[in-house]
Parts: C-alpha cells; structure tokens; sequence
C-alpha cells in the first residue's frame, strides 16, 4: 500500500475509539452481571468485580429468566418454522410463476413496514374473543406479521438467483411441480434457507412490543421478563444483566453466522451486500 | 398449481394483516372506551378530530420528530464516516465489522437495560466519567430531567443503529468500481473531489434505502421508551408508538388508539411507497 504510515496509526486509534465506544455498554452489561450486590450500587462504579460471583446467573434463570428462555425459544422455533415452511412456498410461486406481478410482491413486502400498533390492536381484541390471549399461538401467529413478508422477500431473491433449467429437466423427467421445488430447488438455495430462518429467529427472540401486549403470565417471554425486572420496586440489576447477557448469546452467534447476509436482510434484500 | 403454493401465505397475511388494518380503519370512527363498559358507538371522524386538537399527540408526534431529525442524522453522519474508514482498514476487516455489529443484534429491551445503568445519576459510569473528565460537577439527570431524557434515548438508539448506517453505506461502498477512483486520480481530482463527484452520487440510492429504513422505524420506537422513561417526566420522551400504546392498552380507548394508528399508517404507506421505489429490478427482462 503507498498508504502513508501515520494515515495508518490514524485509522487505527479512531477504530479503536470507535470500537471502545460500540461496545463497552456490553461489556458492562457482561461485568455486572458478574458483581456482588455491594459493588453495582456504589460510587465510584466499580468496573471489575473483586469475585467473579456466577450465582447471579442461576438466580436470574430463577426469577423468571429460565421459563423466559424456554417460551421464547418455543415461539421463536415456530413462529420461525411457519414463516419458513409458508415463506418458501410464496417466495417460490412468486419467483417462478411470476404469479401477481411485481404488485402483489410489493404488498406482501409492504405489510412488513407498516405500524405494528394499526395490526396488533384488533388483533388483540380478535384473540380476546378467541380467548388465545396469553398463549404461544397467539404470539407464534402474530410474528408471522413481521416474518412472512420477510422470509418471502429474502427467498424470493434466492429462488430468483437460481436457474431454472435443473427444474425444469426435472419436470420433463416427470416430476411434479411441488417435488421439484422439494426435492430440487429447497436444497440449491440452503444457505439463504439457513440465513432467512436465523434472520427470523432473531426478529422473534429480540421482539418486545407484540409479547408485551399478548402475553400475560402463562406465556412470558425473555424480553418481557427482563423489562419486568426492571419495573420492579428493588432493581436487581446484577440479575437482570446476567440474564441480559444471556438472551444476548444466542443473537450474538448469529450475527457471526450471517455476516455474509446481514446486509440484504437488514434492509430487505434492497442491498445486496 | 401456482396459486396453490401462495394460498397459505396470503390467507395468514388476510387474517393477521389485512382483516385488521380494515378493522381498524372501522374502529377509528367508533368511540369505544373498553373500560368504562359502554357499548361501541359511530362517531365519524370525531377520534380524527379530537386527535388533530389533542396536544399531547403533536407531543409524542414531535418526540419522534426529534428522533427522526437528530437520531437518524447522526446515525447517519457517524455511519457514513465509520463505513469510510471501514472501506480502508484491509486487516482484520470482519472481526472489526462484526463487532460493530452487535449493539444492533442485540434485543432493543437489552439495550434499553444496559443503558439504564450506564444514565444511573449515582452510580452509572457515565456520570463518573464525565466528573472524571471535569465536564460536570455533579453529572447530568439522563433521564429524570424533561430537558435530557429525549436525548438520553436518541443517544442510545444511534449506538443501536449507527452499525446499522455503517454496514449498509460500507456494502454500498464496495459496489463502486475502483477504477472510476484510480481514472479521477489520474485527472488530478483531489480526495474530497472524488468524495463528492464519485462516492456520494454512486452511494445515493443506498443512502436513501437506508435513511428510509429508519425513518420507518421512528414511529415504532417503543423499546427503549419503556425501559428508559415510560415517556416521562411528564411526557418529555413520550413518542407516538408509546402514546399509541397507552390510549389502547393502558387506557383502553379502542377508537381513538385506532385513529393514532391509522394517521401513522398513512404516513408510513406515503414513506413505504418511495422505498419500493428504490428497489432493485431483479431480472426485470426475464
């Protein structure tokens, strides 16, 4: 590189300030949750704890933390296996037969973007009625709000990639429409089939304000149960930043995973990255 | 055969999506006050009326206002230079982006914990470091004083989403052939020239996806109005997503809460419509 040498060491101190900036309040979230109850209340602020104390962890999964991580791993598997198994199917009609013309794909992206409170407010008087309020199929089908239109947008895009020949040899070998798209085309686009489902884990794990609405104490989500513990009369943030860090494992792998895709999932396939 | 395929995905998105925007259009010209057992009502446009007149909604409507001005602004400012210096570091470059990357994986309610603890007035390090740094004696009120806490969540909502910024713009800035910079070298432009005249018309179309983006997603800010202020003190960081909350599942005024979702749906469609715009044509020939 003809870079000159103090250009370098430039850019090397604002990327570590910036990285500093980026993630030191994780960073406290993960020390804290390492603190004993003297050390997060106290002035000056204690950065490192003198004991590395793992009680608050299993204290934590006991006051609620536990049956958080199990409802909302439950919901967000099938509300991710339904967007994926109707998503895929959509996508592929959309791709293939080009069936709507561009205009019903746009819709469907649509219904993405739009206000969440204009849909979930009938939907709540609906499921009230239905009494499925405070249950996993009410949140499981309301996610799909946010991930069918997603996982049909993103497949979409895969399908499109794909050519159509190898189908097509497939179907004049006599084979069916659907068990070309089963048994030929699902498995050529399997990255993005992985990449979408982990897109729609995630949107489900970290979603607040459906869960917040929906659920009541049968059903309690993990980003219901951490704001809970923060509402409470003595805040045990010691507790809440270990489960805190716990809901923030798995996303974190994720965002390992995906690196490759991030970019046309975050802004909905608009850059491909 | 085909319509076979889409069927499942269009009847749940009719029921979850379709039945309830028209059912909401319907209950915003009803009064329906859930709590006080009344019976519902057809009022027209009155909850539209009342909406336009009530002061607490151009509040929240300005709250999120400032999150849309000065938020998205410097998310994007600050998104733009780190995709910048992203676009020149070689070594290590996945790690590093990869880290930049998680205030935004991380869940909003997360967040919205961490940061509560780091605004603490006492005991949170932001408070110490700034005493530390002698740029306040006794530290700021981030989110007990009416002046601070629509700030103190804009700060913490750019921290979520500058990554964002960042790693939109810097795919945008590798899609830019280098042999357009290496040509305007030749021809003796400057740095900044070629800033201007190559990297920000080439980057336009990404920027206004991503600036649109998030334009949409101020009206949802909700997140971290709970977990930092409850939109208090007195309604100081009350946004329209909270507001709307409240009038429909605190107050249970079902009408009105309807006619607050339906303005913002309108505006959103407006907003939705230039983003599809923007959308690539994929194989469009074909």
């Amino acid at each position: 590189m003809r870079e000159k040498k103090y250009i370098i060491i430039l850019l090397f101190v604002i990327t570590s300030f910036a990285l500093i900036v980026f993630l030191t309040p994780i960073l406290w979230m993960v020390l804290t949750s390492f603190k004993e109850k003297g050390e997060y209340f106290t002035y000056p602020p204690v950065f490192i704890s003198r004991t590395i104390d793992l009680s608050h962890f299993k204290r934590g999964l006991e006051i609620g933390g536990q049956k958080g991580i199990i409802d909302s791993l439950i919901i967000s598997l099938f509300a991710t296996l339904l967007s994926m198994a109707v998503g895929s199917l959509a996508a592929y009609s959309l791709a293939r037969f080009k069936i709507g013309g561009k205009h019903l794909a746009f819709w469907i992206l649509s219904i993405r973007m739009m206000p969440p409170i204009a849909s979930i407010l009938p939907l709540f008087l609906l499921y009230r009625f239905l009494r499925i309020l405070d249950t996993y199929q009410a949140l499981v089908i309301t996610y799909s709000i946010l991930n069918i239109p997603f996982a049909v947008w993103m497949l979409k895009g895969f399908f499109e990639e794909l050519p159509a020949e190898l189908e097509e040899a497939a179907l004049v070998d006599g084979a069916g429409r659907f068990s070309a798209f089963y048994r030929i085309a699902l498995p050529l686009i399997a990255p993005g089939l992985v990449a979408t489902a982990l897109f729609c884990f995630m949107f489900s794990w970290n979603e607040f304000f459906f869960a917040l609405i929906i659920s009541r104490s049968r059903v309690t989500p993990l980003t219901v149960v951490i704001s809970g513990m923060i509402g409470g009369h003595e805040i045990l943030w010691a507790e809440i930043a270990a489960v805190a860090t716990m809901a923030s494992l798995p996303v974190i792998a994720i965002a390992v995973i995906l690196q490759k895709y991030l970019v046309r999932g975050l802004t909905l396939g608009a850059v491909k990255g | 055969m085909p319509l076979l395929f889409i069927l499942p995905c269009i009847i749940i998105l009719a029921v979850i999506s379709v039945f309830p925007f028209i059912y909401s259009l319907f209950l915003s010209l009803n009064s329906w006050e859930l709590t006080m057992g009344e019976p519902r009502k057809f009022i027209g446009l009155a909850n539209y009326a009342r909406l336009f007149t009530e002061p607490r909604f151009w509040n929240s409507m300005w709250n999120m206002g400032k999150e849309l001005i000065f938020g998205v602004t410097s998310q994007f400012v600050i998104g733009l230079l780190l995709a910048l210096m992203l676009n020149r570091v070689i070594k290590v470059r996945s790690l590093i982006s990869t880290l930049f990357l998680l205030p935004m994986m991380i869940a909003p309610v997360v967040v919205g914990c961490n940061w509560r603890m780091i605004y603490h007035f006492t005991y949170g390090p932001l408070n110490y470091a700034l005493k530390l740094l002698h740029i306040s004696r006794e530290g700021f009120n981030w989110l007990g004083s009416t002046k601070l806490s629509m700030p103190s969540i804009i700060i913490s909502d750019t921290w979520e989403w500058t990554p964002f910024m960042m790693i939109v713009l810097f795919a945008g800035l590798q899609s830019i052939p280098v042999e357009l910079y290496e040509v305007a070298r030749v021809d003796g432009a400057s740095r900044w020239q070629q800033f201007l005249n190559i990297t920000l018309p080439l980057l336009k179309p990404i920027i206004i996806v991503a600036v649109l983006i998030r334009a949409m997603d101020a009206f949802k800010i909700f997140d971290l109005v709970v977990l930092l202020t409850q939109g208090g003190p007195a309604g100081s960081s009350e946004t329209i997503a909270y507001y709307n909350y409240l009038t429909g599942f605190k107050y249970f005024s079902v009408g009105y809460a309807a006619s607050l979702a339906y303005i913002q749906l309108i505006i959103i469609v407006i907003i939705a419509n230039v983003f599809l715009r923007f959308l690539p044509e994929k194989e469009a020939g074909k």
